[in-house]
């Protein structure tokens, strides 16, 4: 939190309306990340009522980050925050929005448990487990990031995104196979590519968070730039 | 009772006591100025005493009661007067009766029992004089030329002779006064030739001159004077007084003649009028016992406009030195608690220090100087309104200083730096913005000054006032104002009257009257400067306020 | 069909003006260069080794909490600080490549070419026309015309003209605090300076007026270069293109304003614009 830096406002008021704020985020992320895990494990046991639990809880989320972005408007109208406590709004105010999103591919990825998939598809599963894996602990890392505004964590965090492509086209290959050799299972493998796509847009959202922290931090807009330039951040 | 003293009415109570108090004495000072003095003006009754004195004579008192009193009659006993002899105390009055070539007192008491009877004749006339006061009397006969007309012609004949007089008064002051000034003047320029080694024959030829052609001029003027003297001493009156004495008096010598207990209210009034209006633009008479205070009010009004002039550039001038100029250190300092402190030196030091310094000093200087040819007889050298008028400027200059110095320093620092920051000059914010502004305060200063000036009498005394100036400072000859010559004042007319003055209990009223002149002069002059500066005051109005 | 966007997308998208590099700025862009400012009251030093070049035609804001000598800073570009006594200045500031702290200045020219406006509206107790041409009859402009033709560029300039050209000649002291503002910036800028010092000029202003001064103030760097102190920084930010933050006597940041509002480089800056303790 010390790089947050935000209790030492001469307002008290505002100092208790920024954390308030961000610990709607963090409570925010919370459900996210449950979000996620609990779709991961209802595909992985195929636990329909997990998944249908899954699917009832996103307004959860919607609702949060309603709020929040409700309260980050105040916080504008009301502090006119400049510097960092505008770069801090700012970021709020993204990340929420994919977070959201987070929210939304998890309940895709619960849809697929719907799909009731037979026993033979479970190897194609395992090996989403094995991707929604890493997508979760990459969630896990960000949020962290986010918590104590760690630039070098989230520098790490984005760039170990890499990985989660490597494996998604890893995964993506092998369902290709899969098709070819088994076209009657295409409908299915096509749903397990819906979620592997949804952990993959999970992974670019993660990203995305970690892109706010970097700016939030160190004032620099780095979206759409090399992830060389990173290093030039220090 | 300790929470009435906590609530804070008894201080409440203690400054409206203040304030009461303040109030009462200045109302009734007023009050008894305007009452005493006005009472003079107005048209006293004239009572016919008839009464028994001691010795069981009757005779007749005529006059105006001017007072009374009560005596115990203890005082009396010597007297062995016929009176009640139970009675603790006796009633008397003081009767004004006039006539005093018959009688050398013009007053005298009467004791109350000894009146038979008090009557209000309608007839008895009271005829103001120009020598002798007044007469109180029944007319007799008037006399036109010798020969005996009737009393309804008096009335014309008084306005004949109070026309001629008029124009005698006017051949006098004016033409016969010019011509004399003129032959001193050439007369002076004689000598200022001699002194200075410049007078040629044919110059002193033709100043001589000049001077005959003046003399002659003169001996024409004088001898109209004399036609005109001729004809004002035809007529007579002749009158009986309260002891059946006949009397006569030449129209001449009468100022008014009155019926005053014929007149009715109006006529009382319309004739108290014109008795103020006569006191205000006539001349004194009688050693300033009777008659106007023309020359006094003109003396004192004169004394404290020129005050004014000088003063009012003089203190402003050192206000603003003091405040914008000097440096904010010890001799600054020093200098301003000089000038106050200067405010409380006794006036008659002033006096002194004029009399010393300017009279003897400057003006003997001056004299050697630019009037060599008068001398032994001082111009400048000698008391004048000029002197008095500068003696007061310094008497009031602290408090010029003073009050223009706070101005000066209420003015927003705001307003110097606009001025500063468009370029102006500190002389020029100084002219443009800041006088301007503190005018209104200057204005206070002034104020302040004229009261205390007018009102100033013991330096005056040494420095320029006198009991009788024969001529006014300012009139119709060149240079028209003459800052030489002595004037009359208001106030040591008051003292001169009230205590110099040889009929002490005649000139009583006078001084009271005198006094309200006085008071509603200060008070006109103030109400003309509270005016001004208010006007300022809106003109410059602060935004704050 | 998609591909109709305009190629210079960006371009457009950010109205700002190209930025200046403040610590590089060529000869002609400078108004007024300060150079190692020292100034001492007494014994206490207000201003400490101030260096800036301040660019022309553009607003620069002087921000930073009370006492940190900022309104000192503004006073010294026209010298009023000469009216201190015991106010003591080394360095240079120099106006048109001149140290207007040369010995043969003359401050009254020098003021006429850097006029200023102060905090509370401070009008002369004299009529609204009065105001305007004092400056000008200062300098010994007495022609009827010219006078009439300056008051009305100078309160058009102002945005006053409107409401009292029916009462120029009516005391400007009836005038509402906002108006009464705008008609000294009118007659500070009749005399035509080449720089224009604003010294908290809405800070006795309610915020409709203060408004209003803001918009003139955008309007007036067209023709003049406008230095502002404020101690509103959403102030500043609205209004300025540059902003000098100062505390304790040091020039802590000077930038673009948009850099400074949103990304400060000292934790001063940053601390003292989002409201932190110092």
């Amino acid at each position: 939190m010390d790089n947050l830096n935000i209790g030492r406002h001469i307002s008290g008021q505002f100092n208790e309306d920024l954390e308030r704020i961000i610990n709607h985020v963090m409570h925010m992320g919370g459900l996210v990340e449950k979000q996620l895990t609990d779709a991961l494990t209802s595909v992985c046991d195929a636990d329909e009522n997990l998944a249908k639990q899954v699917l009832n809880n996103d307004y959860l989320i919607n609702n949060a980050e309603v709020s929040i972005d409700d309260e980050c408007t105040r916080i504008i109208a009301k502090r006119q925050p400049a510097a960092g406590d505008l770069r801090l709004v700012m970021a709020i105010v993204k990340t929420i929005t994919d977070l959201e999103r987070i929210g939304d591919e998890a309940g895709k990825i619960a849809n697929v448990t719907l799909e009731s998939l037979s026993g033979k598809h479970q190897d194609l599963l395992s090996n989403l487990d094995n991707l929604g894996r890493h997508v979760l602990t990459f969630l896990q890392a960000t949020l962290d990031a986010f918590t104590r505004m760690d630039v070098e964590a989230a520098v790490k965090v984005h760039k170990s995104d890499d990985k989660i492509d490597r494996e998604y086209e890893a995964l993506m290959r092998q369902l290709m196979t899969y098709m070819m050799e088994d076209p009657r299972s295409i409908p299915q493998v096509m749903s397990v590519i819906w979620s592997a796509r949804a952990l993959e847009r999970i992974g670019d959202r993660c990203q995305n968070i970690c892109e706010y922290i970097i700016y939030f931090v160190k004032g620099k807009d780095v979206r759409h730039t090399m992830v060389e330039n990173f290093e030039s951040l220090n | 009772m300790n929470k009435w003293f906590k609530s804070g009415a008894p201080w409440v109570w203690l400054s409206a006591a203040g304030v009461s108090i303040s109030l009462i004495s200045v109302l009734g000072l007023l009050w008894l100025i305007a009452s005493r003095g006005l009472s003079y003006f107005w048209p006293a009754d004239i009572y016919q005493f008839d009464m028994t004195d001691e010795q069981g004579k009757n005779l007749t008192v005529i006059g105006e009661i001017y007072d009374r009193e009560s005596i115990p009659v203890s005082q009396l006993v010597h007297l062995d007067l016929a009176i009640d002899k139970s009675a603790k105390t006796i009633e008397r009055l003081l009767i004004k009766t006039g006539n005093r070539e018959l009688v050398s007192l013009d007053f005298r008491w009467i004791l109350v029992p000894q009146i038979t009877q008090t009557t209000l004749p309608e007839d008895i006339v009271v005829i103001e004089r120009r020598t002798n006061g007044n007469f109180y009397g029944y007319i007799e006969q008037i006399v036109l030329d010798g020969k005996a007309v009737e009393e309804s012609k008096m009335d014309e004949l008084l306005e004949r002779v109070s026309d001629f007089q008029a124009e005698i008064a006017e051949l006098q002051t004016a033409d016969i006064g010019a011509i004399n000034y003129q032959i001193e003047r050439t007369r002076l320029q004689v000598r200022k030739h001699q002194l200075d080694d410049t007078l040629t024959p044919e110059l002193a030829l033709m100043l001589k001159e000049k001077v005959a052609g003046l003399q002659a001029e003169y001996q024409v003027l004088e001898r109209a004077l004399m036609a005109l003297r001729e004809k004002v001493a035809r007529d007579q009156i002749i009158m009986r007084a309260m002891d059946g004495q006949r009397v006569t008096i030449n129209f001449e010598d009468i100022i008014k003649v009155s019926f005053n207990n014929k007149l009715s209210f109006f006529g009382k009034l319309q004739m108290f009028i014109s008795q103020i209006a006569a006191f205000v633009s006539d001349d004194p008479r009688e050693a300033n016992t009777e008659g106007g205070v023309f020359p006094a009010i003109f003396g004192t009004v004169l004394m404290v406009l020129l005050m004014t002039v000088i003063v009012s550039p003089l203190g402003v001038v050192a206000a603003i030195y003091l405040h914008e100029y000097a440096g904010n250190n010890a001799l600054t300092k020093l200098l301003r608690i000089a000038v106050i402190n200067l405010a409380g030196v006794p006036s008659i030091v002033y006096g002194v220090f004029g009399l010393g310094f300017f009279v003897y000093m400057v003006g003997g200087s001056l004299d050697q100087l630019f009037y060599a040819e008068t001398l032994p007889s001082p111009t400048f050298g000698t008391p004048g309104v000029m002197w008095s008028a500068i003696t007061l400027a310094i008497l009031t200059l602290p408090v010029v200083i003073v009050s223009t110095e706070e101005g000066l320093s209420r003015i927003p620092s705001a307003m110097r730096h606009g001025s500063l920051a468009l370029g102006a000059t500190k002389a020029e914010t100084l002219w443009r913005i800041i006088l301007p502004i503190a005018s209104p305060a200057i204005m206070t200063g002034i104020i302040l000054a004229i009261a205390r000036a007018a009102g100033e009498v013991a330096p005056l005394m040494l420095v320029g006032v006198v009991k009788m100036a024969p001529n006014l400072p300012l009139d119709g000859n060149f240079p028209f104002l003459h800052l030489d010559r002595k004037f009359m004042h208001l106030g040591f007319h008051i003292y001169d009257v009230g205590f110099q003055s040889p009929n002490v209990e005649a000139a009583r009223p006078l001084v009271y009257a005198t006094a309200l002149l006085l008071v509603s002069i200060i008070v006109a002059l103030n109400m003309t400067a509270v005016s001004i500066r208010n006007r300022l005051r809106e003109k410059y109005r602060m935004l704050e306020h | 069909m998609i591909s109709v966007r305009p190629k210079n997308f960006s371009a457009n998208l950010s109205a700002q003006p190209a930025k200046l590099d403040l610590n590089n700025l060529a000869p002609e862009q400078v108004a007024l260069e300060i150079k190692n400012l020292d100034l001492y009251y007494g014994n206490k030093q207000a201003l400490q080794n101030i260096s800036m070049s301040i660019p022309k035609g553009q607003v620069t804001a002087f921000i930073g909490p009370s006492g940190c000598g900022k309104s000192t800073l503004l006073r010294c570009i026209n010298r009023m600080n000469d009216l201190v006594d015991i106010c003591k200045i080394t360095g240079q500031i120099n106006l048109n490549g001149e140290n207007i702290y040369e010995r043969h200045t003359d401050v009254a020219a020098l003021r006429r070419k850097v006029g200023m406006v102060f905090q509370r509206p401070n009008p002369f107790p004299k009529s609204i026309y009065e105001n305007v041409v004092y400056g000008l009859r200062i300098t010994g402009e007495n022609n009827r015309r010219v006078l009439d033709e300056a008051v009305e560029t100078s309160l058009r300039s102002a945005a006053l003209w409107k409401e009292v050209k029916d009462r120029l000649h009516e005391s400007a002291l009836g005038l509402s605090g906002g108006q009464q503002q705008r008609l000294v910036i009118a007659r500070a800028i009749a005399i035509q300076p080449e720089v224009l010092l604003l010294d908290e000029p809405t800070s006795a202003l309610d915020p409709i007026s203060t408004l209003t001064i803001e918009e003139l103030i955008n309007d007036l760097k067209q023709q003049f270069t406008v230095v502002i102190v404020t101690h509103n920084m959403q102030q500043a930010a609205r209004v300025s293109d540059q902003t000098a933050f100062m505390y304790m006597g040091d020039l802590i940041e000077y930038s673009d304003t948009n850099t400074l509002f949103t990304t400060p480089m000292k934790k001063k800056t940053e601390d003292y614009i989002t409201g932190r303790y110092g």
